[in-house]
């Protein structure tokens, strides 16, 4: 527990940890000043204009779908200026849709919180994968570079035992920071939704994939935060993080996605962790190959595949799981100079 | 009195795909008992640091035995961590914490009341400065907060490399003297230098290690006596009949050009005193030649260095050609008796 306790403080007293959080604030402040600057509670007469729009807008949909069904059934003929009449006239049928069009869609320069909230999540995550990453790396590189693992080593000569505490405090911290700057941004924008714009449609629906996302998040945040710490400890060094995660993409990501296009690999999109990690995170990916097609056909659905969030969210455990594993192995047994 | 630190047979090689493999150490062996001030020296690279990181479990020796006060090394190094304090080659601290905070750190984890990290400071001459970061400590000043932390656990036993690094005159007079007020409190010390005085006035026992193995141990008055030429710095009105009475008694006799004689081969003073005053020349001076730590240092590292191998067909080149053993004969001292063994 006092190690525990030390290594809180250590990692709070860090100037690098701190600026991350200085950054996050700068960022979570710019953001909700020009959000509050850029916004207005829309008037009542507006929210009446927005309205009528979006009737008209749903009614036109309608009438759509209405002359498709009569010139299918040959009511009415098909005039040159008649638009898109497609096959099947479902398409156009407004009660298939996946949205209608909603009077949030006619304000301007109002904030709508349901609308936003997605966006704006997906950017506190990145910032967070971000911060995690970095933190995690430098909290263990810096250590094992400037000799202050060796001090602890002294005290605590159970080399598992200080690493694990190190690896535990900082996803314990981190995961406390993601949860509490999610909650104050989220709130933050939330609450300029209910005052300086209007807060949309908030549905049990809303929330519940709101809330997977945000879930999905969080695991993100803490594996990259895991992943740094490993591959640094790996490295003895920070840099081998960094270095580590630019050399993965500009060799793998770029380099060998051109050289499988070249080779014409079947389903290459499968061997990129990019792909697994938009999968998790949006919680299903879809990908296309041609070969999937009859040949010279063009675009087909047998082309398309589709990575889940389940087997994203094995293959991230996997890595995560190889490299931390690697990681105390080759620190219990490194001759540390 | 009980030994402390006991190791024996420690081997230790390091290997990369750069440079290939290094012997460190190589079948080293010390003991170190309950009381000592006991210096550990050796030229740069001859296994010193390895040796002491091997006993505090941060390298893993490649085989021999290592016990820290009873308990064996590096497995059951945490059950006496509490009573061990110990500093590594240029301990290196966070720049942006204060002296204060680094040490409030390590007595947090270790488990030490945080009311120490005061008093250390105060004993290491720090108390003013322990606000200030440490990035602009001097390097002695960083030294001193690495002994502050090795004495943080108020430990029985301290092991300090190089303790005296980057200390001015008036600093490495304080260390001593810490040192010293340590030992006559009963903490066993085990330092590592090549400041050769500094041990010589420091410690009470001596290992000297070369060539990763152990060229000789015991007291330290005992190492310099086994070192002893037996010499004597010889004035008298006329040197050059004196050196001739001398020689006539069986003496080796230089003559220095500022008529000043080196008699050798004389273990007492009186042989000399009563050859030249049964004659009539009257002995000016008649001073010994005591050995110091360095030269007899010197004498048994000769020509020491790292032993370093390039691949395997190189490994006897690092190590004296017959057995691998030192180059110089390995001095074991008797401890009840201080008797010089050549083994």
């Amino acid at each position: 527990m006092n190690l525990v306790r030390a290594e809180v403080e250590r990692l709070a007293a860090r100037r690098f940890v701190q600026l991350m959080v200085l950054l996050l604030a700068v960022a979570f402040t710019v953001t909700t000043a020009t959000t509050l600057l850029g916004s207005h509670r829309p008037t009542t007469q507006e929210m009446y204009a927005a309205q009528t729009q979006a009737a008209q807008a749903v009614a036109a949909m309608e009438a759509d779908h209405t002359r498709c069904l009569r010139i299918r059934a040959g009511e009415i003929p098909i005039m040159e200026d008649a638009g898109y009449v497609p096959a099947d006239c479902g398409e156009l049928d407004p009660a298939r849709m996946e949205r209608l069009p909603l009077a949030t869609d006619y304000l301007t320069s109002v904030f709508v919180f349901s609308e936003e909230a997605r966006g704006l999540l997906y950017f506190l995550i990145a910032f967070l994968v971000l911060f995690g990453f970095l933190v995690g790396a430098s909290y263990i590189g810096a250590d094992l570079n400037s000799g202050g693992v060796v001090n602890l080593l002294l005290w605590r000569p159970g080399r598992l035992t200080v690493l694990g505490t190190k690896l535990g405090t900082l996803v314990g911290v981190v995961a406390a920071l993601s949860v509490l700057a999610s909650a104050l941004y989220l709130g933050t924008f939330w609450t300029i939704g209910q005052t300086a714009g209007v807060p949309g449609p908030l549905g049990g629906e809303f929330w519940g994939q709101l809330g997977a996302i945000y879930g999905r998040g969080l695991v993100l945040v803490l594996l990259t935060t895991v992943l740094g710490f490993g591959i640094a400890t790996l490295g003895r060094h920070t840099s081998a993080a960094l270095g580590a995660v630019a050399a993965y993409a500009v060799v793998w990501e770029l380099g060998a996605r051109l050289v499988l296009q070249i080779l014409d690999v079947a389903r290459a999109d499968l061997l990129m962790l990019s792909n697994y990690l938009g999968a998790w995170l949006s919680g299903r990916l879809e990908l296309w190959d041609d070969r999937g097609c009859p040949p010279g056909s063009g675009v087909c659905d047998g082309g398309t595949y589709v990575i889940t969030w389940g087997p994203a969210l094995l293959v991230l455990l996997a890595l995560t799981g190889a490299v931390t594993g690697s990681a105390f192995a080759a620190f219990r047994r490194r001759d540390l100079l | 009195m009980s030994a402390v630190i006991e190791i024996a047979g420690l081997r230790k090689t390091f290997r990369t795909l750069r440079r290939g493999s290094r012997v460190a150490v190589d079948g080293f062996d010390m003991v170190v008992e309950a009381g000592q001030v006991h210096g550990f020296l050796g030229p740069n690279g001859s296994g010193k640091t390895t040796t002491l990181r091997a006993l505090l479990g941060l390298v893993n020796a490649d085989a021999g035995e290592l016990r820290v006060l009873g308990a064996s090394a590096p497995e059951q190094l945490g059950r006496v961590a509490g009573r061990v304090g110990a500093i590594v080659e240029s301990p290196q601290f966070f720049g942006n914490f204060t002296g204060h905070r680094t040490l409030r750190l390590l007595a947090v984890a270790g488990g030490v009341p945080t009311s120490r990290v005061d008093e250390v400071l105060d004993q290491v001459g720090l108390r003013d400065r322990g606000e200030d970061r440490v990035k602009g400590y001097s390097l002695g000043m960083k030294q001193r907060l690495a002994v502050a932390s090795a004495l943080l656990k108020n430990p029985e036993l301290l092991i300090l490399d190089e303790p005296a690094n980057g200390l001015d005159p008036a600093g490495m007079r304080e260390m001593r003297e810490l040192m010293r007020t340590l030992a006559e409190a009963g903490v066993t010390v085990l330092v590592s230098s090549h400041l050769l005085a500094e041990i010589q006035l420091i410690c009470d026992h001596v290992t000297i290690i070369a060539r990763g193995r152990r060229v000789a141990a015991g007291r330290v008055d005992d190492v310099l006596a086994g070192h002893d030429p037996h010499e004597w710095r010889v004035r008298v009105a006329e040197p050059e009949r004196g050196a001739e009475l001398l020689r006539m008694v069986g003496l080796t006799v230089t003559v220095h050009p500022d008529d000043v004689l080196v008699v050798g081969g004389a273990p007492e003073s009186e042989l000399i005193s009563s050859t030249l005053g049964g004659q009539g020349l009257w002995v000016r001076e008649l001073t010994p030649i005591r050995p110091d730590l360095e030269s007899v240092f010197l004498e048994l590292t000769a020509g020491a260095t790292p032993p370093r191998q390039s691949d395997g067909t190189a490994a006897d080149d690092a190590l004296p050609a017959d057995t691998g053993a030192a180059a110089e004969p390995l001095i074991e001292l008797d401890r009840t008796e201080g008797r010089r063994v050549d083994a």
